[in-house]
Order: C-alpha cells, then structure tokens, then sequence
C-alpha cells in the first residue's frame, strides 16, 4: 500500500483507486523497486495527507479515465451470468436427450425384465413340484403293485412246496416202516436160528463138561 | 516492502509460472456488455469433457455393462436416489436438472483442481475452474431459485404462496428473507470454497512447490467434489421443499 501510494504515476495511483476495487492479492511487482525505500513515519504521513485529495479527485474522473483491466474485482458481475445460465440450460437439455433417458430407459427395460424372468423361473418351479409330486405317487403304485405280486408268487410257491414236502415225507415213512418190518422179521429169523444153536451148544457143553458118568 | 521486492527481483522466474491473480479476468466484449472470458472458455471445455464422455460411454447399451457404461450407470442411480430422496416420488422430472446441477459443478471444480491450466497463457487473467467465479456461481444459484419456485407454482398454482404464512403469519418476514438467502448462501458457499482452496494451493504452490502442497490439493479435490454433492442435494431439498404437503 505505501509502494503504491508512493509512486507518484497517475496509472499507478488509478491502481490503488481503493474505492472502486478490493485490494488486489497480486504478488507480481508493482511499482518499480528503486521508489520503494523504507520510508519514514513523517514522509509517510505527509504524502497521505497529500495524495488522499488527488486519489479523491481521480476517482471522481469518469471511468473510462481508469484502465479497463484495473476495474474489476471478485464481485464483477456481467454478461457471463446469463451466459453460463443459458449455456446450463442447453447442457441440461443435451444430457438429458443423450444419457439421463435413453441410459435410464434401458436401465428400467432390462430391471423390468429381470425381475419378469424371476417371477417366470417361481412359476415353472411349481409347475415342476407337480411333476414331481406325480411321479412319486406313479413309482409308490408300481411297487405296491410289484409287492403285491411278489407276496402273491411267495404264497403259491409256499404252497406247492408244503404239498411236495408232505407227499415227501408221506413216501419216506412208508419206506421207514417197510424197511422196520423187514429189520423185524430179520431179526426174529436170527433170532429163530440163534436159538436153535444155541439149544445145540448149550448140549453140547453140557455133555462136555459133565463127566461121563 | 523492501525484502518483498528484492526477493521478487530474485525469484521472479518462479513468479511467472505461479503467480496468482485475483479479481483479474479477460475481457471480451459483446454490445456494451463485458464477459469474463476466462469463465466461458473453460466452462466450454467442462461442457465437451461431460458431452463427449457421455457419448463415447452410452454408445450401445449392454445388458451386462461395460466399464464406462457401469460408470455412468452407478451416476445415474446415484443421482437418481439423490433426488428421490429430497424430492419425494415425483422426481422423475427433476433429474435432469439436479444431474447436470451435479455433474457440472463436480467436473468444473475438479477440472480446475486437476488440468494444467496455467499452461495455456492468457494475455490478462488465467484459466482456473469456471466456478470460481462469481458469475458462475450466482447463475446457478438464481436457476435453483428459478427452479423451485417453478416445481412450487406448478404444482400448487397460486397457493403456493401460502407457506409465507404457513406456521404463523408473524414469520413472514423471514419466510421472504429466506428467499434471498438460499440463492446467496448457496452461491456463496460454492464460489468461497472453490477460490479459496485454488488460493491457497497456488499460494502453497509458490512458497514451497514440491510435495507439501499435495495434501491440501487432496483437501482441495475432496471438498470441491463435497461442495458439488451439497449444491445438487440443496438444490433438490428446496424443490422438494417447494413440492410437498399438497395432498
């Protein structure tokens, strides 16, 4: 601020126009070096006395006397702003034509259609449940019907076998009992012939033993 | 003063490449009017960066998306759940709105915090982020007012301006004040925090360029991306504000 208010070149003195403008934040060199010696506190005071009249006057000097450039500051608002208005509004237009519908259109199509296949894919698994259902109660007939066969064969073929075994068995004692008969009637003819030996031996120890007499 | 000056003398190379210039634009001249150049130029480039991303990226959609489409889905949605939060089951109008409000300011911000700018030299002023100014800022403050008055007219036609004197006719007063303040808090926060931060990274940048500016241009990437989420989350609040209790 005091380089600026030192320098005594009108342009400069525009630039420091304070009233207009907030204070520029610029770190470029300003002013040229060699004026800005440390001043002293009285030079210092002296010259604001003095230029604070002649900044005053600048000022009131209509505004093309100021250098376009310096006039702006952060808050210059101008033509830009219905610019960029307008400039959003066909940004906004454009988007919206080349992806907000057509992207979400397709979004929405292709949720639509998965969630119609996932209701279709329930609907067949219960048509499937059916199916399933149907050919446990065909398979649970077949092998009641097999098992009733089977039973039915087990009994005949039980029958016929209790017959062949009584007719078996009948034949079998019959032979037992002939072959005990003939065994008897062996046995008594041994027993016959034994005996008459054995009346002849008996004599015939007798006759041995006894001494003659 | 003088140790200024002479280490201006000394290091005035470094100065060339990171000095900082506020309140300085290029003029250009339309009529009597003026523009800040600077704004249009690099709001032009956010607006080819959003446009010609979304086409590449949006190109044949696919049923199992591709990278870039995946990306661009996941924004969709996020801003889709954005505005049916704020705004309630009529948001399908509004998304357009909130998502270029969104993807605007998110792409302008990082945009100035991520592209060599400085590289391109204007004759007066520099290229930064077109939100750092307050033209830009003020604009899309004024179209969110614009918007939610529109979402509230359209909807409750006149009666609308019954909610000045909704909970008591004593808070008139600041229901009106309330009008002025959101657009001027809204502008006002985006446009304080994407200068400050480009102020100072670049003042960081010129005292001590190396590594320790990094972490605050971190800082600076995550708030300005925060302060993108909070412009387009108000912004569908006040239309949903303007929206609700009629049936």
């Amino acid at each position: 601020m005091a380089s600026t208010v030192m320098a005594t070149k009108p342009i400069a003195l525009a630039k420091a126009s304070p009233s207009l403008s907030p204070r520029k934040i610029s770190i470029r060199a300003q002013a040229k070096p060699s004026s800005t010696s440390i001043p002293n506190l009285k030079r210092l005071t002296s010259k604001l006395l003095f230029s604070v009249p002649s900044i005053a006057m600048l000022a009131a000097t209509p505004l093309p006397a100021l250098a376009e450039m310096e006039k702006a500051g952060l808050f210059d608002f101008n033509l830009t702003l219905p610019i960029i208005a307008i400039e959003f509004l066909l940004l906004m237009v454009a988007l919206d034509k080349l992806y907000f519908s057509p992207l979400g259109a397709f979004m929405d199509a292709r949720d639509a259609k998965i969630r119609a296949e996932l209701s279709e894919v329930k609907d067949t698994s219960a048509e499937v449940k059916e199916l399933e259902e149907k050919a446990v109660a065909v398979m649970r007939a077949a092998r009641a019907e097999i098992a009733a066969a089977l039973s039915k064969m087990k009994k005949e073929m039980t029958a016929e076998l209790e017959v062949k075994l009584a007719e078996e068995q009948a034949r079998i004692e019959l032979e037992l009992a002939a072959a005990l008969n003939n065994l008897e009637k062996e046995k008594e003819e041994a027993l016959r012939v034994l005996d008459a030996q054995i009346d002849a031996l008996s004599e015939e120890i007798v006759r041995k033993v006894l001494p003659t007499t | 003063m003088d140790v200024i000056s002479s280490s201006i003398k000394t290091y005035n190379i470094w100065f060339e490449i990171s000095g900082v210039e506020v309140g300085q634009h290029l003029y250009w001249q339309i009529g009597g009017l003026q523009i800040h150049a600077q704004v249009l130029i690099t709001s032009w480039v956010v607006i080819a960066i959003l446009l010609v991303s979304v086409i590449i990226a949006v190109r044949n959609p696919q049923t199992i998306p591709t990278d870039g489409q995946n990306l661009f889905e996941y924004i969709l949605e996020f801003i889709r759940d954005l505005s049916k939060t704020q705004i309630g089951d009529e948001y399908g109008p509004w998304i357009p709105f909130i998502g270029t409000m969104f993807l605007f300011i998110f792409v302008s911000n990082w945009s100035g915090a991520l592209l060599p700018w400085k590289i391109i030299e204007l004759p007066h002023g520099e290229l930064a982020a077109p939100t750092n100014d307050i033209n830009t800022t003020v604009a899309l403050a004024l179209l969110t007012s614009v918007a939610y008055f529109y979402a509230g007219l359209s909807k409750k036609g006149l009666s609308y301006f019954e909610k000045y004197i909704k909970p008591t006719p004593i808070l008139l007063p600041i229901n009106i004040l309330e009008d002025f303040t959101k657009p001027l808090s809204l502008s006002f926060r985006l446009f304080g925090n994407i200068l400050a931060d480009e102020l100072v990274v670049v003042v960081l940048v010129s005292l001590v360029p190396l590594v320790i500016p990094i972490p605050v241009m971190l800082l600076g990437l995550f708030t300005s991306g925060i302060q993108a989420l909070i412009f387009a989350t108000l912004a569908a609040a006040y239309i949903g504000e303007s929206m609700e209790g009629h049936h």
